[in-house]
Parts: structure tokens; sequence; C-alpha cells
């Protein structure tokens, strides 16, 4: 006759483990309770978020594409307007979807929710949190990417194969910006404080190579826009979609891999202070 | 008992020091009720100091940004192309810039009203509950409703007008002898759109995300499809009704015949005008009834 054993188990000693006590190897918990509380609450806006690129690629692609004809594109090569600013739109959507996730989501979830304080007083460590955040941010960003590709196939604005590298590659730059953002929304102690963030968002929309190539541009303007993080993610982007790469694909991607260990390290370092004095 | 009759010194001794007399409370009321709508703007927009580098900064932010990117970026794109040019006056072209000025004045208005209008309002009755106090006053509903209005129109002709100022300084009006009025053309977008969204606001007893929905499949698709940065005939019948319906797009026609003379028949200038303001004073009067039914109900 065993007896079974009800004693907890002992392992829970957080200076053995990696990262001692930020991480808690417990990012699961926050994601499945993240999942539960969207699909609950608001599934149909979340859905619905795709559109707004898409309205934005009907109306600029057809509309504006009529007035502009073709743009050098990378390599050189002329392309189609709706072909140009297609791969764009997708990054700016990246930016959009993970910022708007990681700062007015999060914010009310830091300080009217008090969520965070929460899942702080379990074993669970800020970088847990962060990270099961972040994974859900890049969860519905996925899903996005992929609306819009087959939004972009249904339209006839894929060219190559390469063009569906593009979904993952849009996770990536998500995962830049929604790293940043938390850590930025730690700061924050008011709502209005949150327009900043869209005081940040629009030039960098509006500016970014987004609707026209970087050529039109004077020189010095030309390399204030080559150090914003959008700029990288739409060459990124516009680069695959036509599946033509160089040595500048790498650097983009790398300009994200930097930004994302910086964010994720600022971030965990922000919830490690604002939660476990 | 009988309560002393006060007046009759109250009268002597203020005739004595020169002063006026102090006014009844039939006459505080009446006073209210004359005035009421003003009040109400009035705390509006005090209210709104609360945030007021918000709207400092959309006001000055937002032109300069779209004026920069759109208005001399896209601009080099599209006036390269030798087969853009936009019609204006007696024949003559005008560049990108100066078609897509008024466009983004009568955004502008349409933005801030779209913001006013949603959850500021719905917060009024359900959050904040700023239109209980008035309320209880010798303010009536409609003149709460009209005083919000009064300071809608506040905010957005301060932001209409600085746009209309960049607009100046960026070379983008070809006529300002007439351009000027489109502050206005604009302000009747953002009540023509902001009344009828007001009047939804006020029935709304839970946020479930409809505002999001009315940005998402109204707002955004009224301001891409209105002609905004491309004339509307380059859009395929099937989603150039959307023009059509959209205060945005009479506005701006309007704002652009204002601003360079862009070529219309009398007829349809007649036609903007009359469709907006049908839109923003029916959006009013179904404004003014709702927001009567909730609180006074």
């Amino acid at each position: 006759m065993s007896v079974e054993n009800r004693t907890a188990p002992t392992a829970l000693v957080p200076q053995d483990r990696f990262l001692g006590s930020l991480y808690g190897r417990n990012i699961r918990a926050v994601i499945a309770r993240g999942l539960k509380a969207t699909w609950g609450t608001n599934w149909s806006i979340m859905v619905s978020g795709f559109v707004e690129p898409v309205l934005y690629l009907v109306a600029m692609g057809i509309g504006l594409g009529a007035l502009v004809g073709t743009v050098v594109g990378p390599g050189g090569q002329e392309m189609e307007y709706a072909n140009f600013i297609a791969p764009a739109l997708l990054a700016v959507s990246a930016m959009n979807g993970a910022v708007y996730d990681s700062t007015m989501n999060v914010f009310f979830k830091l300080n009217y929710a008090r969520l965070y304080e929460g899942m702080l007083s379990t074993p669970l460590g800020p970088l847990d949190v962060a990270m099961g955040e972040i994974f859900l941010a890049l969860l519905r960003g996925a899903m996005y990417a992929t609306g819009f590709t087959a939004v972009m196939g249904a339209m006839g604005l894929i060219t190559s194969p390469w063009a569906l590298l593009m979904i993952p590659a849009a996770v990536v730059i998500a995962f830049g910006f929604a790293s940043f953002g938390m850590a930025v929304t730690s700061y924050m102690k008011t709502f209005q404080q949150l327009d900043w963030v869209n005081m940040i968002m629009l030039p960098m929309f509006l500016l970014s190579a987004t609707f026209y190539p970087l050529s039109v541009y004077p020189e010095a303007v030309q390399s204030v826009i080559q150090a914003l993080p959008l700029w990288h993610g739409v060459e990124l982007l516009r680069q695959i979609s036509v599946g033509i790469f160089s040595w500048g694909t790498a650097g983009h991607l790398l300009y994200f891999v930097v930004m994302i260990v910086l964010g994720l390290t600022l971030t965990t370092n922000r919830l490690r202070a604002l939660f476990l004095k | 008992m009988t309560s002393p009759e006060p007046t009759g010194t109250a009268v002597r001794s203020h005739e004595v020091l020169g002063l006026r007399s102090p006014l009844t409370p039939l006459e505080t009321a009446a006073k209210a009720r004359r005035f009421g709508s003003f009040y109400y703007a009035d705390m509006w927009i005090r209210r709104m100091r609360g945030y007021q580098w918000t709207v400092l900064m959309t006001a000055v932010g937002t032109p300069l940004v779209y004026l920069l990117g759109m208005g001399t970026g896209l601009a080099v794109l599209i006036d390269g192309n030798t087969n853009a040019g936009f019609p204006g006056a007696g024949g003559s072209t005008v560049s990108y810039l100066v078609f897509l000025g008024p466009a983004l004045v009568a955004t502008a208005a349409l933005m801030v009203s779209s913001e006013e209008n949603t959850y500021t309002i719905m917060g009024g009755f359900k959050w904040h509950r700023t239109y209980y106090g008035p309320n209880a006053s010798p303010l009536s509903s409609g003149q709460i409703a009209l005083g919000h209005v009064m300071g809608l129109t506040v905010r957005i002709l301060f932001t209409t007008v600085i746009y209309y100022l960049f607009l100046l300084a960026f070379g983008a009006v070809e006529q300002p002898a007439t351009g000027w009025l489109m502050v206005f053309t604009a302000l009747l977008a953002g009540l023509a759109f902001g009344m009828p969204l007001m009047a939804f606001s006020a029935t709304l007893k839970e946020d479930k995300g409809q505002f999001a929905m009315v940005q998402r499949f109204i707002v955004m698709p009224l301001f891409l499809f209105s002609g905004t940065f491309f004339p509307l005939d380059s859009l395929p019948l099937a989603v150039r009704w959307i023009g059509w319906v959209s205060p945005l797009w009479h506005s701006t026609e309007l704002g652009r015949v204002l601003s360079y003379g862009h070529p219309e028949p009398a007829v349809m200038t007649a036609v903007h005008v009359v469709y907006l303001l049908v839109l923003a004073v029916g959006g009013l009067v179904l404004a003014r009834r709702n927001f009567t039914r909730r609180l006074d109900g």
C-alpha cells in the first residue's frame, strides 16, 4: 500500500533556477489566461483588427496607384504601386498591433486591473509575465499577417513564393516593437500619456518610405529615416515580397534582433522594479 | 410660524450701497434656462484643459506630419508623373499639395469629432456621469446636449484654423481670399458626422466594443474612400458610393472649390452644403431627443 506523496515539490528555490527569481518557467500560465480572457470578451474586435490594413491596401493601392503608376522597388526594378505599398502596410500593421497591445492593453492591466501584481505574487517572475504578454501580442500579429497575405494573394499582388516568408518576418517586427512598448508603458502614469505613443507612431507611419521610395528625400533626411525601426521593417518585408535579398536584408533583421534583446531586458527590469522591491 | 420677509431689507441696504440686489431663485433659474447651453459649453471647454496637451499636439503635430509626408513626400512621386495634375480654375492644373490641402483639414475635423462623440458621451452617462450634475440644475437635457456641441465646435475650429495656417505656410492654398472658408466647411464635416454619432453614443448602455467597430468599419472607410488622397473617380463604382454618402467627401469638394477653384457645377456645390446641413441638424435633433430620453426618463 503506497501512500501518495501530497507534499509540494521543494524544487522552488529561485537561486538554483536559470535567471533566478526573474523567471518561473511558466509562461504557459500567462498565455492560457490571456487566451481565455480574449475569447470570453472581445474576440470579434480581435478578429476584425485585420480589416484596417486591408482597407488601406484597397484604397491606396487602387486609388492612389492610378495616380502614381509604377515605382522603383528593391533591386532597382519597376513595380506596380499596389505591389510597392502592400508589404509596407503589413509592416505598419505589425507595428501598430504590437504597440497598441503592449501600451494601451498593458497600461490598463498594469494600473486598473492590477493583473500583473496578482501574477507576480505567485511563483511567476517578471520575465514570465513579459514573455507571456508579448507572445499573445505576437499570436494576434501572426493571425493578422496571415490574413493580410491571403488578401494580397487574392488581389494578385504576390509575385514570388518568397512572399510567404513575410508572415514570420512580420512577427519578428512585431516582437521588436512589443518588447519595447511594454517597457515604455511601465513609465506611464496617465491615460493622456498614451497619446504621445500615437505621436511617435503617426510620423513613423507616414515618413518611413511607406508610400513612396526613400529617394524622394534629401540625403540628410534619408539618414534620419533610416535610423527608425519602421523603415527597417518596411524594407525587410518589401525585399521578401519580391524575393530579392542583399546584405541589407540581414542588416534589417539584425536591427530587430538587437531591438528585441534590449526591449526584453528593459521590460523585465522595469517589472521587477515595479513589483519585486 | 412664518419666516421673516428678507427681500425688503436686502433691497434697501443694496440701494444704499449702490449694489445690485441679489437674484431670487426664480430669477437664477430663468437665467440658467436662457443661457444654459453656454454654461455647459463653458464647463466642457474648461474640462478640456485636463488634456490640453493632447488637443494642442493633435492640432499642431498632425498637420505637420501629414503635410510633410503626403504633401511633400508623396507629392514628388505624383507630380513627377506626367498623367497627374488636378483640374483647377479656368482650365489650369494644380499640384498634389494644393489638391490634398482641403481634404486634410476636413479629415482633421472628422477625427476630432469622432473622438469627442464616442467615449466622452458614453462616459458622461455611464462612467463619469458628467451630465447628471447639470441635469439636477435648471438646465434642460437639450441644453446639455447643445452645450456639448458648442464646446466641440470650439475645439474643431481651433484645430481647423491651425491646420489652415499650416496650409498657408506650405503654400497649399491658391485662392486665400475664399480659401479661409474651408475652416468652416471642414467644421461642417465634423458636425455632419459627429451629430449622428453623438445621438448613437447617447443610447449606449454597455461598452461591448461598439466604438472600436465604429472606428474600424465607419471612420476608417470614410477616411480612405472619400477622395481624400486621390479623386473619387479613380475608384471602381463598387466602392465609390462610400464617398457619395460620406460627409468627408462633400466637405472636401467644397473646400477644393474654395481653395483653388476646383471646377464643379453650382448645383453640386449646393448639394454638398444641403447634404452636410441635413446630416448635422438631423443628428443634433436626434441627439437632443436621446439625451432627453436618457436624462429625464
